[in-house]
This record gives structure tokens, sequence and C-alpha cells, in this order.
């Protein structure tokens, strides 16, 4: 065979064996690594698993589910100054759900508050507290959400009565008063820095426990001190450590009621309290005890303010 | 035979005014169960719900497993007393009660007699001295009775 030809053969050599083990070297990368965008390839049963903590350490996503309705079906509705919205279908329904978004477009949803065509969510859904979520567990979450039975749902069109609130205000309200939480490299396991990241991202509890100024913005100078116009006209109770007006139950005494809803007077939340405990799939009763305890060890250092909600 | 006539009469008479009497009483009292202020005696009876139900768990830490019937059984009576504790026209200022419970009431029956149903099976469990099997009656007890009624039926906090 002449120089060139062999040359030429052995190029083409080469290259087949490189493009044929670069096909091996995609396959195998596709069966170790986790499921990435698209969600093509079958997720690890124990990141689906670690999803359905993280959908219950949320509370069960409740306002994706209109009570005793479908599960993660949208349609509940919420009143605010800027008109009305109806919560979204997330079920992985290719038409009506989030099926056919990809793993990215659904993180950027849940944590930046944008649909993939770019349209802006209103922060019922508080994007911007639940950007304090690691990326590993927001991951797992949308590995759970994937496996929820989908339901063709088209979403209900929100009715925003305020002019021009989402071109200049929404934007303006969301760069000065939003609250921010900045996510962790890594989601952190126990202690003190655990019931932190559970109270202030997943659980999102300020979003009912924190007093609103009026911007409807958390006031997060007086972080879980109690809101007394909460959502469906609810008093919220002040959850700081504050004597006279706060939460003085023990450590046990609110994991206890974050697991069974069972308040130390015999008491049992009821309400909307009592909804994000039962969850919906799971809920913050399905919390592990290490973490209830956690979250209760760190209401205990937030700042204790003073401020009397109800009665 | 004139003054047989008149007496007859008189007692006749009489007795009709008397039964007149009494049976427009008998129509007009409520029966005579409690203080008389049904708001106040049904909030004292979910207060010692709530004794009970605390007292039943403080029971349980303390591993007195056949001593939590007690609690279970009075839970089981009073939850047989709360519709006659709700009738009509009970709605004042001072209860916490929802227009619901009259609006919705074959529900809210339905959740006092789901009450009375669990708290018998919670008195039975715990009579079999079973700490496991009491445990998982407990664990699911609260919410699937007191939550559920008051979600439904009780006013949020004030």
């Amino acid at each position: 065979m002449p120089d060139s030809m062999r040359f030429a053969t052995c190029i083409l050599t080469c290259l087949r064996a490189g493009f044929l083990g670069g096909i091996l070297l995609w396959c195998g990368a596709g069966l170790l690594l986790p499921a990435s965008a698209g969600g093509a390839g079958t997720p690890l049963p124990d990141l689906v698993a670690r999803g359905q903590d993280i959908f219950g350490a949320a509370g069960g996503c409740g306002c994706h589910t209109v009570p005793k309705g479908t599960l993660n079906a949208g349609g509940r509705k919420y009143d605010g100054p800027f008109g009305t919205v109806y919560s979204a279908n997330i079920t992985p329904d290719r038409q009506t759900g989030i099926g056919a978004w990809t793993d990215e477009q659904i993180i950027t949803a849940i944590r930046l508050g944008r649909r993939p065509k770019g349209e802006r969510l209103i922060p019922v859904h508080p994007y911007t507290v639940f950007n304090g979520m690691a990326a590993e567990d927001l991951r797992a979450l949308v590995a759970y959400l994937r496996t929820v039975p989908p339901v063709n749902r088209p979403n209900q069109p929100k009715k925003i009565t305020v002019p021009f609130f989402e071109s200049i205000f929404l934007p303006t309200w969301l760069a000065a008063f939003a609250p921010k939480e900045t996510p962790p490299a890594t989601a952190p396991t126990s202690g003190l820095a655990r019931g932190e990241y559970l109270v202030r991202a997943v659980g999102h509890c300020g979003e009912c426990h924190t007093p609103r100024g009026m911007t409807q913005a958390t006031d997060n100078s007086r972080f879980l001190a109690g809101n007394p116009n909460g959502p469906e006209d609810s008093k919220v109770p002040n959850i700081t450590p504050d004597k006279d007006t706060g939460l003085t139950w023990s450590e046990e005494e609110i994991a206890e009621y974050l697991g069974t809803g069972n308040k130390p007077d015999g008491d049992v939340a009821g309400g909307l309290m009592g909804e994000v405990i039962e969850g919906t799939a799971a809920g913050y009763k399905d919390l592990t005890k290490a973490d209830r305890l956690a979250i209760a060890q760190y209401l205990k250092t937030i700042p204790p303010i003073h401020n009397k909600v109800g009665k | 035979m004139k003054r047989h006539r008149n007496l007859r009469f008189a007692i006749v008479v009489g007795s009709l005014v008397t039964l007149a009497i009494v049976g427009f009483a008998a129509a007009q009292s409520t029966p005579n169960v409690g203080s008389g202020d049904v708001v106040a005696d049904r909030q004292r009876l979910m207060k010692l719900n709530g004794a009970n139900w605390a007292d039943a768990q403080a029971k349980f830490k303390a591993g007195n497993i056949e001593a939590i019937s007690v609690n279970a059984e009075t839970i089981a009576l009073n939850a047989m007393h709360i519709p006659l504790l709700f009738p009509q026209g009970s709605l004042t200022d001072k209860s916490n009660a929802k227009p619901e419970i009259w609006q919705k009431r074959a529900e809210f029956e339905s959740a006092a007699k789901n009450l009375q149903a669990w708290a018998e099976k919670l008195r039975d469990t715990a009579k079999t001295k079973d700490a496991a099997a009491t445990e998982a009656v407990m664990k699911d007890f609260g919410r699937q009775t007191c939550a559920a009624c008051h979600t439904a039926f009780r006013k949020p906090l004030q």
C-alpha cells in the first residue's frame, strides 16, 4: 500500500476508534451520572427519595395543590394587591405541566422565578427565598417532581389589576424589597446550619411567619415575628423566642409539633399550619427527628421580637 | 243532679287546663343538660379533650400504656356529646365555632363520630398494653381527629 494511503487509513482508523471510544465514554458517563437536561435517563432511586424528602421539608408544595385536589395540578387561587394569580400545574404533563421543561428550566423557575419563555413568576411563589436552596437539593427535587402522576390541567391565567405591574413595579420590588437568600455550596446536614437552611430556605417559614410592610415585602428585621394579616385571613403566630409574645415551647415540644401537630396544651395544629405539617405527598411531619430538632434549635437562636399577634 | 253536672264540668275543664299548661311547658323547655350556657359548656369540654390528649401523650412517654385507656374513654364519651352542644342558634360572639357547623351539619356530626371511633380504638389498643400498637394509633390521632375537625369547623387563632 502506498505511504499516502497507509497514512489516510491510519487517520481514518484513529478517527473511527476515537469516535467509537467517545460513544462508549458518553454511554458510560450516562450510566454513572445523575439525570441531566431534558430528563433523559432514569434518575437514581436515592435521588428521587431525597427529592421527596425536600418536597416534604417545603411543606409538600401545597400551594400547588387545591385542598382535597390532585397532587401538584395547580389552580389554587391567591388574591393580592396586584390582582389574582392561580398556582401552576407542576405535574410532568407535557402539554399543561412541566414535563417538557429541562431540569435547568424547572430549577430556574423555582429559584429565579422565570419561565422558559422568560415570563416572570409573581412572587407568591417565593423564588427569592427558594434561591437559598442548594443546587443538589434542587436537582433532587426536580427528579422527584418528574415522578408525580401527570395531570392535564391548563394553567389559569393571572389577572393583574395594577397598570405596569409586571413591566415596572415587579422588577423594582424584586430589586429593592424582596428577601434574598443565597444558596450554600452544599446543603448543610446537621446542627444549627441545617436548622437555619431548613427554616430560611426550604421550609420558607418567613413567608407566613414574618410580618410584612406596606410594600408587602417581608420585614426581615422582624424575622418570624408573626403576621396578623397572613394568607387566607390567618393570624400567623410570632415564633421568635420572645418571652411575652413569642414561642416559649422547649425544643422537644417544637420538634414534636412539627412531627405530629400536637401542641403542649393538647390542642393540635389545624388550618394552614396543619396543612403544611400534613403536607401532600410529604409534609413537615415527614422530617427526621434530627431535622425537626435542628429547626427547633435554630428558632431558639433568632432575635426575640416583641410582637403580639392575636389574643 | 245539677251539682253533679257542675262538678263534672269543673273536673273536665280543670283537667284540660292542667294538660294544656303541662303540654305548653313541655313544648317550651329545652333538655336540662349542663349549666345552661351551651357555649361555655362546650368550650370546657373541648379543653378537657385537649387535657386528656396531652395527658395521654405524657403517659405514653412515661411508658404507662394501659392508663391511656382512661383518657381515650373520656374523649370518646365527650365526642358523643359534641353534636348536642352545638344546637341551632348557639353561634354567639363568645364562640369560636364556624357557621359551617350548621351549614354542613352532616359533615360536622360525622367528624364527631370519627373522633369517637378513634378514641375508642385508642382505648381498646391501650388496654392491650402494646406500646408499639398504641404508638401507631397515637401517631395519627391528633391530626386525623382534632385537626381535621378544627380546620373545617373552628375559627383559626384569634
